[in-house]
């Protein structure tokens, strides 16, 4: 029989990387039992501490890049272990020590994003592209408000429909507004969960030369990961400004009475809770109170919302990584909302975006739902 | 003056102060400061030949004031105080300096640990110089006690001083007394039924010829300190005639107004004019005002009780005029044994109580399995039918710093009982979901072996939810608690008809109005504060205040009891001396610099100084049976008349200056 | 140079935060070793004297911190020194410290952590300050 001994170096190095928090684990597996993975495919998330906390872990092993930072599992968790830090923690040692493999996919996002700014590896003068015929002005100091779309509005061809719909609407609310274009980088929230420390402090730092020489004050996102990461890692690096996705802002517009709908759309919409809106940041009430404001609109709920919403599988890296048919989260996402028989899933992640958008293609149900931002929305009710 | 002579001691504490303070270099350092004359270190200065050393120096040396610099003054400043006395000095030229808990224990550099702890020697020989004699004065002790909750904790306190012939208040705030230990059906691990222990218990305190108790009443104000308190209860009103009323409760089967009873945690309905359960002591029916339409309707609906009470205690008049009632009493001690409140876990949305019909409380399930009880003692589902699959989940809201991070601690064993309970009244399977089995108790252990030879399932995971939506065939129609089977390794989802959540131990909800009543400490997890966790657990930092069972944080029926009596002792014992002495740190007046202002007069909330007209000129005096020291007098008085003995402003400030004087 | 070291005086109250020092004690929470107590009964005991004392004697930062409105031994001892330190606030300004050189804090018995926790903050407070403009003052007359 196979004897273990504890191996206090494997243990030291996830610690150093960031996983401090593994110790006060007591292995209650309710991480297990909160964990997405195990609608799927087991993934015993206690056991993955236990091995860190004995040194036991195998960095070789796919389970360390399974990990979609939903953060369902922290929510529940008795101990307040962040169990995402210790994740991270091990791709981090994987990443920058070398003792595991990383992923095809992932490495080749990793290198497009330390290359090009971007995961797709376009080109970085090409970032503002999709603004082309919006005739939208660049951001200069004294600009009031900046919008930042972030890599995959701002470069793929299906999501580009969110940010010129932001745009669009902004510039027709005649909102002060403006875009970094070339200047922009990736956020880099992803790719630090994903155990890329050394690009995401780069990229922080390209973003926040480029805030500050432009002397940028507010900003508004698309994507929650970017709101989480500027709210919440940017200040550590000196990245002082307000943040605020579109959803919280397009419900201040319709407070202050600048956002009217003129249209009616008359479908049953369900809401998809964005882990990184949603339990990162407690963001519930916004998006919803803006789909309800638009008439006609019947806004459902999945049978789990809000805190408990399932995640759609593409945090933490895990959109550049490939997910085998039958473990997607976001197949039985669409499934739910077939069931409660929505017309669209509304979004407010890009992230859920693709995933979702992929789902619905290949379950063939792209006749009888639709995926839609909850900016798109917006803009088709105004 | 005499000339001021001082000696100082500094502890080693073995190496818990000498580890990380180099003791004799400070000695050395004090043997330098002014006035001093004699200074030492000591292995252990709270030994008997650690006091020796002092009373030996005050003969040998005429000390006439004394330092130990050693551990906190509120472990061993009465110590040394004493061994002054004994050695012919007055206490209070005393002064201590606590160089142990606040500095050889929480920084590590023994260099810089050195200096601090010379500073504080310093500080407290510089102090020491400016003290003064102080006179130690006596008052007696009230031999009546108050005890304050009427669960099985002040039962048994009640009762232990009643035994020795003392008189004791008892109040409870609800109709009868017997708090939560009367829900409970059988006890663990023996199983005796919790009404047959606890009913003699009641009606003895309900007879007791020293005991009065006040059941429906509240206490509302507290004045005075240890030996004289003063305490105003509030007698709720009845709405019936107490001295007519023989509990036979047919009012209460004539009156047609319901409301879910609070005593059968809302499994069963109780009427506007109710018993609370049958055993009540003391045996007398009230009426809920908010319910009786007789009440609400101002006498022009209802009134059946009326008709039908032969004893005539119900009559208009006391359903419609009959006011709550202000007791005032005297006594010289006070237990609070006020009990706790059970965790509502409908704050944890993924167990769903309060969404599905099967999932029970612990104290639900109590009732349920009660003969007298809302089903009789029969286990049994929402919808009649029994259960083949029951879920027992531990550590609902214990364990879990989103809820609550302490454990429960009855929370195992009373699961453990269920199990068995359920195998006996039922043929359903049990599941319990359990974190770490703690059986701790006498018997408790055992307890958990039969349960496991009677067939009980253990499953060791942290539940995370429980759901209706079935995934397979065997799992509709039923609720399926899902968890990681944590010593398998694997997902694990048993379908069940029923689930019992162990719900924690709480603090009462108003836990924080009693704590200001009697002037007791809250621990961070809400629970009352004990004076010392280990060795003073009943007594709290006010003298003459007690705690006993629950109040102080969850615990099961034995340790309740045991300290109950131990309260009770402690109550005793103060009465069996008869007297206590006095602060003697309290306020005097320099009547030379008062000009009557009345100030102090103002500020003081317990009416000490009054301002008085002395050969015609107005000054404050101080009435020093109600003077606590606290001070707040000092601070207002503009002319520096008004002056805090031991606290004086020399005494504080020359201690200050040497703190920080750079050297 | 050495690193500055500030000289923190607390004024803590015999029931509560005295106590919580020493369960930090018990419990052996370590935290810089820059602070000295005072105990007095309560925390409405606190003269404005005392803590321009502590100033005018070298200290770089004081602490006043006693019971909760809720557990104080005096019933009300912390709302007279609420109103002592709104007082005492407003005369630092006028001999030219910094407010910040000044803190009020209710510490109850059990939170031994807080009390560790107040004391390092305040010494990283008081080290981005630098020494009180009164020690420097002293200084150079000397």
């Amino acid at each position: 029989m196979e004897v273990l001994s504890p191996y206090k170096e494997a243990t030291e190095v996830i610690i150093e990387a960031g996983g401090e928090p593994l110790r006060l684990c007591y292995q209650c597996g309710i991480c297990t039992g909160t964990c997405p993975w195990n609608l799927v495919r087991g993934f015993i998330v206690r056991r993955i501490i236990h091995e860190a906390q004995l040194g036991a872990t195998d960095f070789g092993n796919e389970e360390v890049w399974l990990c979609a930072t939903c953060r369902a599992c922290v929510q529940r968790c008795p101990r307040g272990v962040e169990i995402i830090d210790v994740m991270r923690a091990m791709r981090r040692a994987v990443v920058s020590l070398g003792i595991g493999i990383v992923p095809d996919a992932l490495r080749i996002s990793a290198k497009n994003i330390a290359g090009a700014g971007n995961p797709l590896g376009e080109a970085p003068e090409k970032r503002g592209d999709w603004a082309k015929d919006l005739g939208l002005k660049k951001f200069s100091p004294g600009t009031e408000i900046l919008y930042f779309p972030c890599c995959v509005p701002a470069y793929d061809p299906d999501v580009k429909v969110v940010s010129r719909a932001t745009a669009t609407i902004l510039s027709e609310l005649g909102v002060d507004f403006g875009i970094l274009g070339s200047e922009e980088r990736c956020c880099g929230e992803a790719i630090r969960k994903a155990g890329y420390e050394d690009t995401f402090h780069s990229l922080a730092q390209s973003n926040i030369n480029a805030f500050s020489s432009n002397d940028v004050k507010t900003v508004v996102v698309s994507s929650p990961h970017c709101y989480h990461t500027f709210k919440n890692e940017y200040p550590e690096l000196g990245g002082e400004f307000q943040v605020i996705h579109i959803t919280q802002y397009l419900a201040q517009l319709i407070d202050q009475g600048r956002l009217k709908f003129s249209k009616e759309i008359n479908k049953r919409v369900i809401y998809s809770d964005p882990c990184y809106l949603g339990r990162h940041n407690g963001i519930y009430d916004e998006p919803r109170r803006v789909l309800q404001s638009i008439s006609g609109l019947e806004l459902i709920e999945f049978p789990d919302p809000r805190e408990d919403s399932l995640c759609c599988g593409g945090g933490g890296g895990r959109i550049w990584m490939e997910t085998v048919k039958g473990e997607r989260f976001s197949d039985i996402r669409v499934e739910q909302a077939l069931e409660k028989g929505a017309d669209i899933i509304a979004v407010a992640c890009p992230y859920c975006f693709l995933n979702y958008r992929d789902s619905v293609l290949t379950m063939d149900k792209a006749e009888v739902i639709e995926v839609k931002d909850v900016s798109e929305l917006v803009a088709e009710a105004m | 003056m005499e000339e001021v002579k001082i000696g100082v001691y500094v502890c080693h504490c073995g190496l818990n102060i000498a580890g990380t303070v180099d003791v004799e270099e400070v000695a050395k350092y004090a043997a330098t400061l002014p006035s001093v004359v004699v200074s030492r270190d000591y292995r252990y200065m709270c030994s008997d030949p650690g006091q020796d050393l002092i009373k030996n120096d005050i003969k040998e040396y005429v000390l006439n004031r004394v330092v130990v610099a050693s551990c906190s003054p509120r472990m061993h400043e009465p110590t040394f105080r004493n061994a002054c006395q004994e050695g012919g000095l007055n206490p209070y030229l005393y002064e201590h300096a606590n160089i142990r808990e606040h500095c050889s224990w929480v920084h590590d550099d023994k260099k810089i640990n050195t200096e601090k702890t010379k500073d504080l020697v310093r500080a407290a020989v510089k102090r020491v110089y400016h003290h003064e004699p102080l006179e130690v004065k006596e008052a007696p002790v009230n031999p009546n006690v108050l005890v304050v909750g009427g669960g099985i904790a002040g039962i048994q306190a009640a009762l232990d001083i009643a035994n020795g012939e003392k008189r004791v208040y008892l109040v409870e705030r609800e109709p009868s007394i017997g708090g939560h230990m009367i829900q409970l059906d059988r006890t663990f691990p023996t199983l005796d039924c919790s009404e047959c222990i606890l009913t003699p218990k009641m009606a003895d305190v309900g007879h007791h010829p020293f005991i009065e108790l006040l059941a429906y009443s509240e206490v509302e104000e507290v004045s005075g300190s240890i030996g004289q308190f003063k305490v105003k209860v509030r007698k709720k009103a009845r709405h019936i005639d107490e001295s007519k009323c023989v509990g036979c409760g047919i009012c209460e089967e004539k009156c047609p107004w319901k409301v879910p009873s609070a005593f059968e945690m809302g499994l069963a309905m109780r009427k506007a004019i109710y018993i609370p359960f049958a055993q009540a002591i003391p045996n007398l029916v009230t009426v809920d005002p908010d319910l009786c339409v007789y009440i609400q309707s101002n006498g022009k609906k209802c009134g059946a009780c009326i008709k039908f009470c032969e004893a005539k205690a119900i009559t208009p008049e006391t359903l419609l005029n009959q006011t709550d009632q202000i007791i005032e009493l005297e006594v010289g001690s006070i237990i609070v044994a006020t009990g706790y409140d059970q965790f509502d876990p409908s704050v944890i949305p993924q167990y769903g109580y309060g969404k599905y019909d099967n999932v029970l409380t612990g104290l639900q399930f109590e009732r349920m399995t009660c003969a007298a009880g809302p089903t009789g003692g029969k286990v049994l589902l929402k919808d009649g039918r029994e259960p083949e699959s029951v879920a027992i989940i531990h550590c609902v809201g214990s364990r879990d710093q989103n809820y609550h991070e302490y454990c429960s601690r009855v929370c195992c064993m009373y699961g453990l009982k269920y199990a068995h309970l359920i195998k006996e009244f039922t043929k359903a399977d049990v599941y319990e979901f359990y974190i770490d089995m703690r059986c701790f108790g006498e018997g408790y252990e055992e307890f958990y072996k039969r349960l496991s030879e009677e067939g009980a399932n253990f499953i060791r995971g942290k539940v995370a939810k429980v759901t209706d939506q079935a995934v397979t065939e065997e799992e509709k129609g039923k609720l399926i608690v899902v968890a990681e089977d944590t010593l398998l390794g694997r997902l694990i989802r048993v379908p069940a008809d029923m689930v019992i959540l162990c719900a924690a131990l709480e603090a009462r909800a108003d836990a924080d109005k009693v704590a200001s009543l009697f002037t007791l400490n809250r621990r961070a997890d809400g629970f009352f504060l004990e004076r010392h966790v280990k060795l003073d657990p009943v007594a709290t930092p006010t003298d003459g205040v007690f705690i006993a069972g629950c109040c102080e944080g969850p615990r099961d029926i034995p340790d309740t009891v045991a300290q109950a009596s131990a309260a009770a002792a402690k109550a005793l014992s103060l009465i069996s001396k008869g007297k206590i002495t006095l602060e003697s740190a309290i306020a005097s007046v320099d009547e030379t610099r008062c000009i009557g202002c009345g100030r102090c007069e103002e500020i003081c909330t317990f009416h000490a100084p009054k301002v008085i007209s002395k050969n015609g000129v107005m000054v404050s005096e101080v009435n020093e049976t109600l003077c606590k020291g606290c001070g707040a007098c000092a601070v207002v008085c503009s002319t520096g008349a008004m002056l805090i003995r031991h606290y004086k402003p020399e005494q504080i400030l020359s201690q200050v200056a040497a703190l920080t004087e750079v050297l | 140079m050495a690193e500055f070291e500030p000289q923190i005086i607390a004024f803590t109250c015999n029931w509560c935060t005295y106590a919580a020092a020493d369960l930090a004690g018990t419990s052996r929470i370590h935290y810089p070793a820059n602070v000295r107590i005072v105990r007095v009964m309560c925390s409405g005991m606190v003269n404005p004297m005392y803590v321009f004392k502590a100033f005018e004697s070298g200290a770089d930062g004081v602490i006043v911190a006693g019971c909760n409105y809720t557990d104080c031994h005096y019933i009300d001892g912390p709302v007279k020194c609420d109103a002592m330190f709104a007082r005492l606030k407003k005369m630092v300004h006028v001999l030219g410290l910094e407010e910040e050189r000044l803190r009020r804090e209710m510490i109850s018995t059990s939170e031994g952590v807080i009390f560790a926790r107040v004391v390092e903050e305040m010494v990283e407070q008081l080290k981005k300050l630098g020494p009180s403009p009164f020690k420097i003052k002293m200084e150079t007359l000397a």
